[in-house]
């Protein structure tokens, strides 16, 4: 396939010259990186979700939301991480299935994130400890928990989807 | 080749966990995936009741911590399966590999820290009545530390195997 006029772009980047000349030891180490921070995500607005959904009912869900700046702190992580991935091998990521199924998963949890803190974070905040979360927040929380899965299910399966070419 | 490992390595098992078959090609990728989300619920959802013993958040009370360890043993029983199919697929690979015993030395000593901390803190019938003392500090902080080394040894070895590959020598 003929390389696009913004993958050419990248490659002429000094960021592309940058992890690709660091590729031997960079590479493990941002994949690491992207492992501890999906983990991070997975653990805080996981369990968050968890609460929402029924578990650990004696907790206050404002008590236990207190730990999601840590989950976006992994999030930031695996973005920057994600970019050097990304800008080292552009072919290998946009020409990829599961990549583009793993930005539209990506896509549905951040508008699901803003669909619960405008349409859920109110009454949810305001649950006392032992409290039944209404169903709306149940369904949303569920989706989040869902739909992060499914960003790491997609970005785990990338390597078996790539293709079958290297510019 | 060792004859057990190679005899594990042509067991039809193994061979299933590969997707040597014909229509089983999708059985290596689902293992390796559920070890990743097994890893992200046992290692995240464990990182998240140590950051709450080490401060962050202190309005959560701890007791109630210990409702979410079912959903972390069962990630760990996810990843116990998952971990010795693949360890049967590639047995030579991960044997003749030195960061392939630090991670299990690792595995054992951040499952020990869960166990320790849930044992220690979580069901200390007073925990929620006086402050996190500092022996609750120090298992969290070793529990944190164990998982980021648990975490970074998975990782090197899909790097470090290449090592024998190298002529660097290996332990068996």
């Amino acid at each position: 396939m003929e390389m696009a006029a913004w993958e050419a772009f990248i490659r002429s980047t000094a960021l592309h010259v940058f992890v690709r000349t660091y590729e031997p030891w960079l590479w493990p180490l941002c994949e690491t990186l992207h492992y501890l921070g999906l983990s991070l995500l997975l653990g805080t607005v996981g369990l968050f979700d968890l609460r929402i959904l029924g578990f650990a009912k004696s907790i206050p869900p404002e008590a236990i939301h207190r730990l999601i700046p840590w989950g976006i702190g992994g999030y930031v992580v695996n973005i920057l991480t994600g970019i050097l991935f990304f800008v080292g091998h552009p072919d290998q990521y946009f020409y990829n299935d599961a990549f583009r199924f793993k930005v539209a998963f990506m896509a549905l949890a951040g508008i699901n994130v803003l669909v619960f803190y405008s349409a859920a974070f109110r009454e949810v905040h305001a649950l006392p400890a032992g409290a039944d979360a209404p169903l709306r927040a149940k369904v949303i929380t569920g989706i989040s928990l869902g739909s992060w899965v499914a960003v790491l299910i997609c970005g785990r399966l990338l390597t078996f989807f790539r293709p079958p070419f290297f510019h | 080749m060792d004859p057990f490992l190679g005899w594990i390595e042509s067991s039809a098992l193994a061979s299933w966990v590969r997707g040597e078959t014909i229509g089983t090609e999708f059985v290596f990728p689902v293992i390796v995936t559920l070890h990743t989300i097994g890893m992200g619920f046992l290692a995240g959802g464990s990182a998240a009741i140590d950051l709450r013993i080490l401060g962050v958040a202190p309005s959560i009370p701890l007791k109630p911590m210990r409702r979410f360890l079912p959903v972390l043993w069962l990630a760990f029983a996810v990843n116990a399966v998952s971990g010795f199919l693949l360890l049967s697929a590639y047995p030579t690979k991960a044997l003749t590999n030195p960061v392939f015993y630090i991670k299990v030395c690792l595995i054992a000593l951040a499952v020990w820290l869960v166990y320790r901390v849930t044992a220690v803190v979580l069901r200390a019938p007073d925990v929620d009545q006086k402050p996190v003392d500092a022996k609750a500090k120090v298992l969290a902080a070793a529990s944190l530390a164990s998982w980021v080394a648990l975490i970074t040894a998975g990782r090197l070895l899909a790097y470090t195997h290449k090592w024998e590959m190298l002529g660097i020598p290996s332990l068996t």
